[in-house]
């Protein structure tokens, strides 16, 4: 299936496996019995006692769980955290908490939020305000982009748990014989280059999926614009949209050269983060843009002796590519933020239970088991992260520097137009699509068009 | 028939089994390979191994498919049970009885039959949140019933039609009372219609997709065709290939199964009765 | 007329009990009728006629789910919305291109496998019927999951198998442009439901009257006049019952293309295109038209085969 998720977890390839997982959801599965005997009963999960947290999470390598085991534990019996899983790819869970919470249910009480949906559940009244103390504690210390992709309208409406970005991962020897200085930024216009006089790739994800959006907003917020200019939380129909401005069209352009370039495979129409992945472990691999997860993939690979060790260890990443020589890099920002159901019998429990999460301790334990980089500065100087991820200082720099992606109640509409106009990448015209794009997405808000 | 024409028809049939078999058989090549070993190019995996079975069954992703596993059996079994029932009594009614609206009752599950289930999913999912059947086996077993009765009340009225009836009459001259002669001429009679008519309502029910995603969302009641779409890779990036295709191969044993026992009553049941093996 | 059929045989009529007073036994048939079918057929309103109705209701209004608020009565606007849009008409192209190929083909391959499996020995028949029946049982999901598998550039050994015939090579991207997308849809859905339109031919051929068949040998016509004027006339019912079932199957395809392309490079159908307005992006109001547009194409195929065509419903299943 070609649904990209935002976040990502590579499975612990050194650490623990996802042993924890297993014990809230073996009560769950023990609870359908009863629910059928009842005939009719309330949704599954732990609804009833106050005490019982019910937390939806997204599919990792069982790290979540582990948590929710370990703050359960802490909490010494005032909470009991359990966890229910959402499905894999972040427009599914999206939909699937949305359609809950719009039939006001009270058996979700933290959730595990991609950022871009934050805002329309903050706006539908979904979530739970946070309080004014929890709001000072868990945004210090915490990287920029995840402050701001936790943030709706001026207020902290989540609370930043763990922080994903994209960075330009390079084969070193691929850089050498092209004669690449990586340690000054790189543009676009430079590693499609050096790919094609070495005969490599360039990967990145063309496929018609959220990560396009991921793709082009990093480009139109590289050349110093954004897709949405005015944001607009009442009425969509004043949604201001900067995708034919300047930087919306230098975009554009840079997305066809890549596309157009000899330097991407040939299933560039269809290539996600994981065949982008495949595509740089294999002997053409030169460059791509990707998460922090191509490594202990590639370790992993190795390990089983499917691919040559050599390999990762020809692995080297660096800050994204710029767009212009002059402007810095904005890469793509997600990860993971906890929001609290506005339905919830206990906010406060809830609450108490997020601050929990992400501690650093957690954060730490998240990043160096699961893969999933923490927001938290702090946890970027553990040792133990430093050795899991030698590249963990560019991952921070790297999130310091992203850009979210537009903050919208209709960020579906938004980033599915996106995707509609932009996709296949190859065929992207500098101006025009922009215009089309355009007219599509205002044509969506105001509901003249269907989707 | 000629020896020629023997050898012709003979390939015919051989095609026709390499035709029908080949997706299986590569999705069954597909759950032996191991994660790396996935594009090799090649049909068969280069070293065959059980981890994508001991992923799904044993290991971390066990906590997902098996309580899945169990709720599309129970809740399939449970929707072709009731259906059965009612279809029944109601392809009794049709085969048996001269009554007005007979025809409507056919009509009525014609219709239902032809009906897109994109249409029915939203408006039930708000019924079912405000009266509580929102992920559970009621809120699965009652839409099912939409898939399962049409054919149902259809294939068991046909076969209905051809039971002998007046044996009954016959038996009940012979001084059976109404309940033996019932019990002992018309229910062995009628068994093979209603036990067809059941496999292949649980062949529909065990088919569902777009109910199982829109109206679970744990694995209170979460069916298998809905769970595939939560397995995870290595990484959430990395595409759950192996384990899809391991779970794809543990759902289709039960209807291979059904069909390797029962094939020559479903064609009747799906030809009603017109074709004698 | 040019081909050779023989005039219909009267039906069996139900066997009941003798005859006594007509008006007292309908009166008690009548009742006895709807008492055992009564259940059935509520429970068949009940789970489809709600929820129609609710959907008719809700597409006349401006509703989305995160903001149900500014839920506002539009009348007819959703419908106008829909029908002045590309996008619908293109996924009703893509929809009826899928139909039309599919069942076309179907119906060939079909007849083909029917015939084989007349003629095939009998020692052979229970195997072939057994593999026949493999696809009509496999999940809708695990068919397109092996399909989507088996042309994938990465998993996929389709590519490196037909390398040699012309336009397929190694970095062949199935998924990556329409039609090549819509080629694996249809070739999934016509694996998947072949053996369901030739188990029906297979009972129309049942129905031909040998009579017929040696009347028309002993005349002299050949193989194939045979197959025309005797064979596929005798079964024009089967084919016809065949037809509409499927026709009606495939107009609502949802599941191959969710899993295969998700909707991309414009091989959206319209079950899809609902799903996406009312799952995704939660227009409840637009998402109910599409619903009801769909119901209203089914519904308008349904009843064209069966004026148009003349399609007996009653004496292809038996009545």
């Amino acid at each position: 299936m070609s649904a990209i998720p935002d976040p990502h977890s590579p499975r612990a390839r050194t650490g623990v496996p996802g042993q924890g997982r297993a014990r809230p959801r073996r009560l769950a599965g023990a609870a359908a019995g009863a629910l059928l005997a009842s005939g009719l009963a309330a949704c599954g999960g732990g609804g009833g006692d106050a005490s019982t947290l019910t937390w939806y999470i997204n599919p990792d390598a069982g790290g979540q769980a582990e948590i929710a085991a370990r703050c359960t534990e802490e909490a010494d019996g005032r909470y009991t955290i359990e966890t229910a899983l959402l499905p894999r790819d972040a427009a599914s869970q999206r939909e699937q908490l949305i359609r809950r919470l719009a039939a006001n249910d009270d058996s979700i009480d933290l959730m595990s939020l991609d950022p871009p949906f934050i805002p329309e559940f903050a706006q539908a009244g979904f979530l739970a305000p946070v309080p004014d103390d929890v709001a000072d504690r868990v945004t210090e210390g915490v990287v920029e982009s995840a402050v701001e992709g936790s943030t709706w309208d001026g207020e902290l409406v989540a609370v930043p748990f763990w922080a994903n970005t994209q960075l330009l991962w390079y084969r070193e020897s691929v850089a050498e014989e092209a004669g690449l200085d990586m340690s000054e930024p790189v543009t676009w216009e430079q590693i499609v280059q050096a790919a094609e006089e070495t005969g490599t790739l360039v990967g990145a994800q063309g496929t018609r999926a959220e990560s396009l959006t991921v793709w082009f907003n990093a480009l139109i917020e590289s050349a110093g614009g954004s897709i949405i200019t005015e944001a607009s939380p009442g009425d969509p129909s004043q949604i201001e949209l900067g995708l034919t401005s300047e930087a919306g069209v230098r975009a554009t352009e840079v997305m066809q050269m890549v596309a157009e370039s000899d330097a991407v495979g040939a299933a560039f129409s269809t290539a996600n983060e994981d065949s982008t992945a495949t595509g740089f472990e294999s002997e053409s691999g030169g460059f791509q843009v990707n998460y922090p997860f191509v490594y202990p993939r590639a370790l992993g690979a190795a390990e089983a002796g499917t691919l040559d060790p050599s390999v990762p260890e020809d692995y080297a990443a660096t800050i994204y590519p710029r767009v212009d020589e002059e402007t810095p890099a904005a890469p793509p920002y997600g990860g993971i933020n906890l929001a609290v159901s506005a339905f919830s019998e206990s906010p406060e429990l809830a609450y108490e239970a997020a601050e929990c999460i992400v501690s650093d301790e957690n954060q730490a334990y998240y990043f160096v088991t699961n893969g999933n980089p923490a927001s938290s500065t702090a946890v970027y100087d553990d040792p133990e992260v430093l050795e899991a991820f030698p590249m963990a200082p560019v991952i921070r720099e790297s999130l310091e520097q992203a850009a979210p992606r537009p903050q919208t109640p209709y960020y579906n509409e938004i980033s599915v137009g996106i995707q509609r106009s932009y996709h296949p990448p190859s065929s992207v015209q500098p101006g025009e699509t922009g215009e089309n794009a355009t007219e599509l997405i205002k044509a969506v808000l105001a509901k003249e068009d269907l989707l | 028939m000629s020896t020629r024409n023997k050898v012709l028809w003979g390939i015919g049939g051989a095609l026709i089994v390499v035709y029908c078999l080949f997706p299986i058989a590569w999705i069954v090549s597909v759950s032996l390979k191991a994660p790396s070993d996935l594009s090799n190019g090649s049909f068969l995996p280069s070293t065959p191994t059980w981890q994508n079975y001991d992923l799904i069954l044993f290991g971390g992703a066990s906590d997902l498919f098996l309580p899945a596993l169990v709720n599309s059996f129970g809740i399939c079994l449970i929707a072709t049970a009731i259906s059965c029932l009612l279809a029944m009594f109601a392809a009794y009614a049709i085969a048996r009885l001269d009554f007005p609206g007979k025809k409507l009752i056919l009509s009525t599950a014609l219709a239902v039959a032809i009906f897109p289930v994109i249409s029915i999913v939203t408006p039930l999912f708000n019924l079912w949140r405000n009266i509580g059947l929102y992920d559970t086996w009621p809120g699965l077993i009652i839409p099912y019933l939409s898939l399962t009765l049409p054919i149902s009340i259809w294939t068991m009225s046909a076969f209905f039609r051809e039971i002998p009836w007046e044996m009954e009459q016959a038996a009940q001259v012979d001084g059976a009372t109404t309940w033996q002669a019932f019990r002992k001429v018309i229910v062995p009679l009628a068994a093979p219609g209603v036990f067809t008519t059941a496999i292949i309502a649980f062949f529909i029910a065990w088919n569902d997709f777009i109910y199982g995603i829109s109206l679970t969302s744990t694995e209170a009641a979460r069916p298998v065709p809905a769970a595939l779409g939560l397995f995870t890779g290595a990484s959430q990036f990395e595409e759950p290939t192996g384990a899809i295709s391991a779970a794809a191969v543990i759902v289709t044993i039960p209807v291979v199964v059904l069909v390797l026992l029962f094939q020559r009553r479903i064609v009747a049941g799906l030809t009603n009765g017109a074709v004698k093996g | 007329m040019s081909t050779t059929t023989l005039p219909p045989t009267k039906k069996d009529a139900p066997v009941s009990a003798p005859k006594v007073r007509a008006s007292d036994r309908a009166r008690g048939e009548k009742r006895l009728g709807w008492l055992l079918a009564g259940p059935a057929f509520a429970v068949m309103l009940l789970v489809t006629a709600y929820p129609i109705l609710q959907a008719t209701y809700e597409s006349l209004f401006d509703y989305r789910l995160t903001d149900p608020e500014n839920r506002s009565f539009t009348g007819l606007t959703n419908y106008w919305v829909i029908l002045t849009d590309s996008l619908w008409w293109q996924s009703i192209g893509v929809t009826a291109f899928i139909t039309v190929v599919t069942v076309a083909v179907e119906l060939v391959l079909g007849f083909g496998l029917a015939l084989v499996m007349v003629k095939a020995l009998r020692a052979l028949r229970p195997v072939l019927r057994a593999a026949i029946l493999i696809p009509y049982a496999v999940i809708t999901v695990v068919s397109a999951f092996a399909w989507q598998f088996a042309f994938d550039i990465q998993s996929g050994f389709v590519n490196s198998w037909f390398a040699w015939l012309p336009g397929v090579s190694e970095n062949t991207d199935w998924f990556g442009d329409r039609w090549t997308a819509l080629l694996v849809i249809c070739l999934a859905e016509i694996w998947k439901t072949t053996p369901f339109i030739s188990l029906l031919l297979l009972a129309g051929l049942a129905q031909v009257p040998e009579v017929l068949q040696e009347a028309a040998k002993v005349d002299g016509a050949t193989r194939w006049q045979r197959l025309w004027k005797v064979t596929i006339p005798n079964m024009k019912a089967a084919i016809m019952v065949a037809l509409l079932f499927r026709t009606l199957d495939a107009f609502r395809v949802f599941d191959s293309i969710f899993i295969m392309t998700n909707g991309a490079n414009g091989t959206e159908s319209v079950s899809f295109l609902a799903y996406r307005q009312t799952i995704a992006r939660l227009e409840i109001g637009l998402g109910s038209a599409v619903s009801v547009l769909l119901f209203l194409a089914v519904v308008l195929i349904a009843f064209s085969f069966i004026k148009l065509f003349k399609v007996d419903l009653s004496q292809a299943r038996g009545e």
